[in-house]
């Protein structure tokens, strides 16, 4: 890590920095816009799935359209700030919009693969659902590992701080993340869920067009 | 009577109570319960809400919309009910939140009451529906002389996908001027985009619509006309081309069909062989007469029918042919008997000289081909007694007929008796067959056969005039001579042999020629001359001879100072074809002749006759007559019932 910051300090392009910091062999050397497309797809991807996964939810177990009780529906994640519109989504700094993807990434990782275990003893489900949970488990993990990747080749270039890799630690989460979610039903938190990987795209979509605009934004 | 007029006026009353509202025809109610029908984001920053108003009951009515943030309790009315029109409500930003839950609410209230609708449950996220594409540019391009539309459009001006806000995704379509199916292309998240297979001087109509990431479909953008320009010349010009080029094919592929018909023809329509048949004219065939064709080919003289008429059989004169091989000279014999006994007649052609095979009057391929064979079959020599004694009567009726051919020179104006040196003159004079190129074996050949058959004596007396008694001498000495060729190692003569008779034959040339010269004949004198007999033919195939009695001529030829002595070894051979004879004693003892007289009279003949008589001549009998062929031949019809040894 640090060889590597001493011979990539000097770098000043964005895209030709290495990313493999042991010198691996086969080691593709990827910029960081090209990075920022494959979470960027990955997000895209894990969204799409949640969504499905709603749809489906709504279709067989259809809540009650009493919405006084729904309101007060909350996620587990609520307690995490995140921007609720562009101007503030764009206020705020780079480190900081990376540590709330970051923290929503971590804070849905443990509650889907309960998610899955309960979808799988679940008879209503069919394998298709099944298997879609469990895909989105690990997509949450994966994303979460990838979005790790691109904080350190930003912090790497130098375009962000290095304080946003303590929090992505997950024993710095732990406390915050609480027994919440078991309490919420299935159906909220494939909603919550849901929204929640919306943030994340969109999140990493505006970090892109801000760090490296000039490819598609 | 004031009880009747109160109760009247209480029944007017009721009536006009029942009767007031209805004349009236309106009710005043609640209104009726409003709707939400839409709620729309463009850009995912504000939205609005429209409903759609329930009946308002009679009394003016007014709508308010409420609205509850999720998780919190407070409710909000609409800010602004006018910016988005009649029955909407319109959330600017500072309202708007986003992955926020709105529950809306439109309460339509009257003078009597109001009516709450149902409430609904947005995200902004997913209510998205931005506007159409802005500024869609349709221009004609070329591509290598092809010409495509290139349409290029803006994203509407309030989504704001710069900064990544919104990811819009776009789709175009396309139609030709008047028809009702458009052509749909999904251009994803690109603001250009291609159109190729363009009909000339078409007119198109291109549309653009874009769509969130999840969202819905924007309206499609207002239609652009475009004109595609004509290119057809441009197709006719290559159609030109590829008809020119493949009538320039044709041409030459016709061309070359033409020059080479003869034989295509002959490739593909090969030629019905004709019928081979010699002897088979085909203008015959044609003509339809079968009885001539077939007469044609019937040999009238095949197979002899009349072996009496050995007159028919006489050869006038035979063209000696000497094959190489000393076998062949039994197939020819062979041959000749089975093919040549067509009697030649007196028809001197160009053949004469040649073999008879080789004439043209004769089967000739025929002969040749058997000839050939049994040459070949012979050479592995394999011969039976039977054959043996069929080429042995062939041979000497070959014998005889080479007798006569050889006192035959082309030369008859002169008549039949030729001088002998004639006759074995050198070979070219001879006119031998143009086939076989007269070697030293095959002259030896003929001098052979005219030897056997003519035994210098017999010779001498030929020359002389016939009638003679020596004609007996001759004939007797011709059998002797004949029989002894019939020898079995005759029939595989070695070249020794031939060059024994070889030399006999010129010892006979010098003997004759000494002998005719007393006899009126112009003959080069030959000084020592021996007149030899074959006397036996041993089994090394050499002919052992004889001196024959001086009673013929040179009386140094007198075989008493040769007694013992036999002339059955070559020497050499010359180049003028002379057989160079060595003397070689012998033990056998031959009654000479008591004469040494080298003069040709009788006496010596008569001498010599009777020498002959006492010579163990293998011979069994005398069968030659006296006859004579009218022009002073042996009959060689007479000959064949020789025995055979």
């Amino acid at each position: 890590m640090l060889v590597c910051l001493v011979l990539c300090g000097k770098l000043t392009a964005v895209d030709a920095a290495p990313l493999c910091t042991n010198a691996q062999a086969g080691c593709h050397v990827l910029s960081l816009a090209n990075l920022f497309d494959r979470v960027i797809q990955h997000s895209a991807r894990m969204h799409g799935i949640s969504n499905d996964l709603h749809s489906e939810f709504e279709l067989y177990f259809l809540p009650s359209k009493n919405q006084i009780g729904r309101v007060s529906r909350n996620c587990h994640t609520s307690s995490i700030l995140t921007p609720n519109g562009k101007e503030n989504a764009q206020r705020m700094a780079r480190e900081e919009l990376t540590e709330v993807i970051l923290k929503l990434l971590v804070a849905w990782r443990d509650p889907l693969w309960h998610f899955h275990q309960s979808m799988a003893h679940h008879h209503d489900f069919n394998n298709f659902s099944s298997n879609k949970s469990l895909e989105m488990s690990d997509m949450v993990h994966e994303l979460r590992k990838g979005v790790q990747k691109v904080v350190e080749k930003m912090q790497m270039l130098g375009i962000i701080s290095n304080s946003v890799s303590n929090l992505a630690s997950p024993e710095a989460l732990l406390a915050s993340d609480s027994a919440e979610w078991r309490l919420m039903k299935d159906y909220d938190l494939l909603y919550c869920f849901r929204r929640d990987s919306n943030k994340v795209q969109n999140y990493l979509k505006i970090l892109k067009c801000r760090i490296v605009p000039e490819h598609g934004c | 009577m004031m009880k009747k007029f109160g109760e009247v006026i209480l029944l007017l009353l009721l009536l006009l109570l029942f009767f007031v509202p209805h004349a009236e025809g309106t009710r005043y109610s609640l209104p009726g319960k409003p709707a939400l029908t839409r709620c729309r984001s463009p850009e995912k920053e504000t939205f609005t809400c429209w409903w759609e108003p329930g009946s308002d009951g009679g009394l003016p009515t007014t709508y308010a919309l409420y609205y509850r943030k999720e998780n919190s309790e407070m409710v909000y009315e609409c800010p602004d009910y006018h910016t988005a029109g009649k029955n909407s409500c319109f959330f600017n930003k500072n309202d708007t939140s986003i992955w926020v839950n709105y529950n809306i609410t439109v309460v339509a209230s009257n003078a009597l009451g109001s009516t709450f609708s149902d409430p609904v449950d947005i995200d902004v996220v997913y209510i998205v529906k931005p506007n159409p594409p802005e500024k869609v540019a349709v221009t004609v391009m070329e591509d290598k002389g092809w010409p495509f539309l290139r349409v290029s459009w803006e994203p509407p001006h309030k989504a704001d996908t710069r900064s990544g806000w919104i990811t819009l995704i776009y789709e175009l379509r396309v139609k030709l001027d008047g028809e009702n199916e458009w052509e749909m292309h999904l251009a994803g998240q690109q603001k250009m985009f291609n159109i190729f297979s363009l009909r000339s001087g078409g007119r198109y109509l291109v549309q653009v619509r874009c769509k969130p990431d999840h969202g819905f479909w924007s309206e499609w953008s207002s239609a652009s006309h475009i004109k595609v320009p004509d290119y057809f010349h441009r197709e006719r010009s290559v159609w030109i081309l590829i008809t020119v080029f493949f009538a320039f094919i044709f041409l030459i592929v016709s061309w070359c069909i033409h020059i080479n018909s003869h034989s295509l023809k002959h490739c593909i329509l090969p030629p019905v062989p004709g019928p081979k048949i010699r002897g088979f004219d085909k203008q015959l065939l044609k003509n339809g007469k079968s009885e001539d064709i077939f007469s044609a080919l019937v040999v009238s003289d095949f197979p002899p029918t009349s072996s009496s008429n050995y007159e028919d059989l006489l050869v006038e004169y035979l063209e000696v042919y000497i094959p190489e091989e000393q076998e062949l000279i039994l197939e020819e014999s062979k041959d000749l008997h089975d093919g040549c006994l067509k009697p030649k007649g007196s028809t001197f052609d160009s053949d004469s000289g040649r073999g008879s095979c080789d004439s043209h009057t004769l089967l000739m391929d025929k002969c040749g081909e058997a000839k050939d064979d049994e040459q070949q079959t012979d050479r592995d020599g394999s011969q039976t007694g039977s054959e043996a004694q069929r080429q042995q009567a062939a041979w000497e009726q070959e014998a005889l007929t080479y007798a006569h051919e050889d006192m035959i020179s082309p030369d008859m104006s002169s008549g039949r008796v030729k001088t002998w040196p004639s006759v074995f003159s050198p070979l070219p004079q001879y006119s031998l067959s143009p086939l076989s190129q007269p070697s030293s074996l095959e002259t030896a050949k003929q001098h052979c056969l005219s030897d056997s058959l003519f035994p210098p004596a017999s010779l001498s007396s030929y020359l002389t005039q016939p009638g003679q008694s020596t004609k007996e001498a001759l004939r007797s000495s011709y059998s002797d001579f004949c029989s002894s060729n019939k020898q079995p190692h005759l029939l595989h003569p070695q070249p020794d042999a031939r060059h024994h008779l070889q030399a006999h034959s010129d010892v006979n040339i010098s003997s004759i020629g000494h002998k005719e010269a007393p006899a009126g004949l112009q003959l080069p004198t030959v000084q020592s001359t021996e007149y030899v007999e074959v006397h036996t033919v041993n089994e090394d195939d050499m002919v052992l001879l004889h001196p024959v009695p001086s009673g013929h001529s040179h009386g140094k030829g007198c075989l008493q100072m040769h007694q013992g002595e036999d002339y059955s070894k070559v020497n050499g051979v010359d180049k003028n074809n002379v057989l160079l004879l060595q003397r070689d004693v012998i033990e056998e003892q031959v009654d000479m002749c008591p004469c040494e007289n080298q003069d040709m009279n009788g006496a010596t003949e008569s001498c010599c006759t009777s020498a002959q008589k006492s010579i163990p001549c293998i011979h069994t009998t005398l069968p030659v007559q006296e006859e004579k062929a009218v022009n002073g031949y042996v009959d060689t019809a007479t000959m064949f019932p020789l025995p055979i040894h």
